[in-house]
């Protein structure tokens, strides 16, 4: 049998091997999907729209999750690192590198079909998933292009310029699809260059709308910048999706570019029909330390000290953890979770306060956290039971350097990073307290969180290790070397009735499930 | 093996090579004292002159897979070093500095391995030994960290601050272990080292549930696994359940101080540390 037979075998749609018709793939991804996805699914980067990287699924469990074993192990021979979060949908994953796409078989690990991207010469340093809708799958090549392509073959239907790489721009995040919307953004912070969210129609590639984060360029003592090159969230029922915006350009001199440099380092909130901000909140005002705000801004419906709310969270780069009011804005609750020492406090309104003797300077100035920030783009996770926070973070010091012959374009200075350690932080979201710790070893783990509501807590540290940690306090309950650096979250579902939890490092995919024996004994399984 | 002793052990062998190509080079001999030097350390590069095409396809690697974090000219970019300024890169002759470490990586800073065949490592190293030629021929002040720009400290307060407040002097002695640290470094690279040496071994014993106890350099520690090299660099590893074990990190203190150094404290120290020559 072909793979295409497979595929469609599977999917239960074999009359669609006689019909041209090219969106009977399965169901595909439908804006019901993406709303409420399945158990058996991980349809978008997150997971799901909130952002929070919890899944319901509790058939692994902290009794038993010492027994985890290897189902499959997939290997691209690449050797840029799986950045990617894999989706899966009707028994399919998908997942990349820069310039690759495979396509494999979720049961087995078997190859369906693997696409390779014609050579370009932008930055290679990351491509962190494709997105679905319907049977289409969309990717950003490293050049900025978005493609769709035929979720059955990888052939391609379309491809469209999104940035212009040859002036600086480059691509790495997975799409967000909303509703007929898919939302797209670049990277490009060694050029002055205006930072954008566009709307993109899934069915052709016409752009539907753009929202521009930086005024436009020359305009005088204004700022560049603002790349907004994470994927965001959404809440269907407010109807926003919300946005983390990138660094100013100039980068580390900020003489030029006077002011709070909205809307760079900030949280957005856009209407996904039109592309209107509908509010805005600034992470890092005059930010002069290259701390995006990128950073995944999670959505939790829940108490807020005795009142229920509508909250967004985000853990920053920048080392300041923020609780928002997602209907408006609004600050909740601003701490810090790490050493930081470049702020003058923060104000009424929640917003850090730089200390201008903390910019860049000839002689360097000693700064906490790095530039690689307390934490960055991987995903943390929100537990709901605990009411915790779980973020991999970074405590680290540098020395920041900028002086008249770096210039006032793009990167304008010097930075070095003097030491870092990786430590794994719950914190309360009420209190911004931190909970507990656990300590990942020096330098930084390139591993996301993932919490279940059987109450693990799935990463990896800076060793290689695949983590297991009980969500309550953080003690360690299973750990396998993966033989490489983490560079990626894991994520979870079930297929044929059994809970898979699917991480990477280095160039593998690993697999992991319990062994048949132990899944009986497990509680009944809960649905998403 | 360890990831240290991987990138050290090929990186010792290159160092030598290169030590006796300079005997043997008259420019490195005797440097022109009023031309900058990289990184204001070391001799001038002797480089090999290279093809322009081989350069331009070195380029496009290099844009690909190592701007990102090197900066497009190599000056420097988002955390990794500025190249142009690399000791490494300007002992390098044909890539046998930088090739270990472009295949290996250094994992530990956050440095990827690229898996290169020979051609595309070479047009890679013509590429950044171009680049590096290119900043050292410009004239007037060069961007990046210069020696004289770290030279706003007021020495009396460093040597103040290093038998004082920053208990430098508890652990360190001018005269002993930092006795010509200054001629060793210079520059960022000494200051970088003063405030945190990244190469600096930690000890370990470690005493099994039945056994004696063994001492040694520590070569690996995560939450599962420690181990040792030995007096005779015999490598020992036990699962930590298993044994009682005490770590002697030194270099700890240099964590603990980061949060108490004004910005001044360290001008001021690097004034002080500039002097043990």
């Amino acid at each position: 049998m072909n793979l295409l037979q497979r595929v469609f075998i599977r999917s239960g749609v074999v009359l669609a091997l006689v019909s041209p018709a090219p969106m009977l793939v399965g169901q595909g991804v439908s804006s019901e999907t993406l709303r409420h996805p399945p158990v058996d699914s991980w349809p978008l980067y997150h997971g799901d729209y909130s952002g929070k990287r919890h899944s319901a699924l509790t058939q692994i469990t902290p009794q038993n999750v010492k027994n985890l074993t290897l189902s499959w192990a997939f290997q691209t021979d690449q050797s840029n690192p799986i950045k990617a979060a894999p989706i899966l949908v009707d028994g399919i994953l998908y997942f990349t590198v820069p310039d690759n796409i495979w396509a494999i078989e979720a049961r087995s690990g078997r190859l369906i079909w693997h696409y390779t991207a014609p050579p370009n010469k932008a930055f290679h340093i990351g491509q962190r998933g494709v997105a679905m809708y319907k049977g289409s799958l969309y990717y950003l090549s490293s050049d900025a292009h978005l493609l769709s392509l035929d979720a059955r073959n990888g052939k391609v239907n379309w491809d469209v310029e999104v940035a212009d790489s040859t002036k600086g721009q480059w691509a790495t995040m997975s799409p967000l699809i909303v509703g007929n919307h898919v939302l797209v953004s670049a990277s490009g912070d060694f050029d002055n260059l205006q930072g954008f969210v566009r709307s993109v129609d899934p069915e052709n590639g016409k752009t539907q709308w753009e929202w521009k984060a930086t005024p436009p360029l020359g305009t005088p003592k204004s700022t560049t910048g603002g790349n907004a090159w994470m994927t965001g969230t959404y809440d269907p029922d407010l109807n926003l999706v919300y946005w983390g915006t990138g660094n100013p350009t100039p980068v580390l001199n900020g003489t030029v570019r006077p002011g709070d440099n909205l809307y760079t380092c900030s949280i957005v909130a856009l209407n996904p029909e039109t592309g209107k901000l509908v509010w805005a909140f600034q992470p890092s005002p005059h930010d002069t330390h290259d701390w995006d705000a990128v950073e995944i801004p999670v959505l939790v419906d829940g108490d807020f000290h005795g009142q229920p709310r509508k909250m967004l969270m985000q853990a920053s780069r920048n080392g300041y953890f923020f609780v928002l009011d997602r209907t408006n804005g609004k600050s909740l609750l601003t701490s810090t979770f790490g050493p930081v020492n470049w702020t003058l406090g923060v104000d009424k309104d929640g917003r850090p306060i730089p200390n201008p003797a903390k910019e860049p300077a000839p002689d360097g100035r000693l700064i906490a956290p790095d530039e690689g920030g307390l934490t960055n783009y991987r995903s943390p996770s929100f537990d709901p039971k605990t009411g915790l926070f779980i973020v991999s973070a970074a405590p680290s010091y540098s020395l920041y350097f900028s002086k008249p012959a770096d210039g006032t374009y793009g990167w304008a200075g010097a930075d070095y990073s003097l030491w870092s350690t990786g430590v794994l932080t719950a914190i309360d979201y009420q209190t911004g307290k931190i909970r507990w710790k656990h300590e990942l070893g020096d330098g930084r783990s390139g591993a996301g969180v993932l919490t279940t509501a059987s109450g693990l807590t799935f990463t990896g540290d800076t060793f290689g290790n695949f983590l297991a940690l009980d969500t309550r306090d953080g003690k360690t309950l299973w750990h396998s070397n993966s033989g490489s650096h983490i560079q990626s979250g894991a994520i979870t579902y079930e297929l044929d009735g059994h809970q898979v939890v699917l991480m990477s490092s280095g160039s593998v995919l690993f697999a992991w499930q319990l062994p048949k024996s132990d899944e009986h004994k497990s509680v009944a399984r809960a649905t998403k | 093996m360890h990831l240290f002793w991987k990138i050290s052990l090929p990186l010792a062998a290159c160092m030598t090579i290169v030590a006796l190509a300079y005997a043997q080079s008259p420019r490195a001999a005797t440097p022109p004292p009023s031309r900058p030097t990289v990184g204001s350390q070391g001799a001038l590069p002797v480089h090999e002159v290279y093809a322009p095409d081989l350069i331009a396809s070195g380029g496009s690697l290099f844009q690909q897979n190592c701007a990102f974090c090197h900066g497009r000219d190599a000056g420097g970019g988002e955390s990794g070093p500025d190249l142009t300024r690399s000791k490494l890169v300007s002992t390098d002759t044909k890539g046998e500095n930088i090739g270990p470490i472009v295949r290996n990586g250094r994992i530990e800073k956050g440095m990827p391995r690229f898996n290169l065949g020979e051609p595309e490592l070479k047009s890679l190293v013509a590429f950044i030994h171009s680049q590096q030629d290119k900043a050292m021929s410009q004239t007037g002040t060069r961007k990046g960290v210069d020696v004289s720009d770290l030279q706003t400290g007021n020495l009396e307060e460093g040597k103040k601050y290093f038998n004082g407040a920053g208990t430098c002097s508890k652990c360190h002695s001018p005269t002993g272990d930092l006795a010509g640290i200054a001629t060793k470094y210079q520059g960022l690279r000494l200051e970088q080292q003063m405030l945190y040496p990244r190469d600096a071994k930690s000890k370990v014993s470690v005493t099994p549930a039945s056994g004696k106890t063994l001492s040694g350099v520590l070569a690996f520690q995560d939450e599962f696994t420690i181990a040792l090299v030995d007096q005779d660099g015999v490598y020992h590893s036990w699962n930590v359940s298993d044994v009682k074990f005490k770590v002697d990190a030194p270099v700890k203190a240099h964590v603990e101080l980061f949060d108490k150094y004004t910005d001044a404290d360290i001008h001021n120290l690097m004034a002080y540390v500039q002097t043990l020559r």
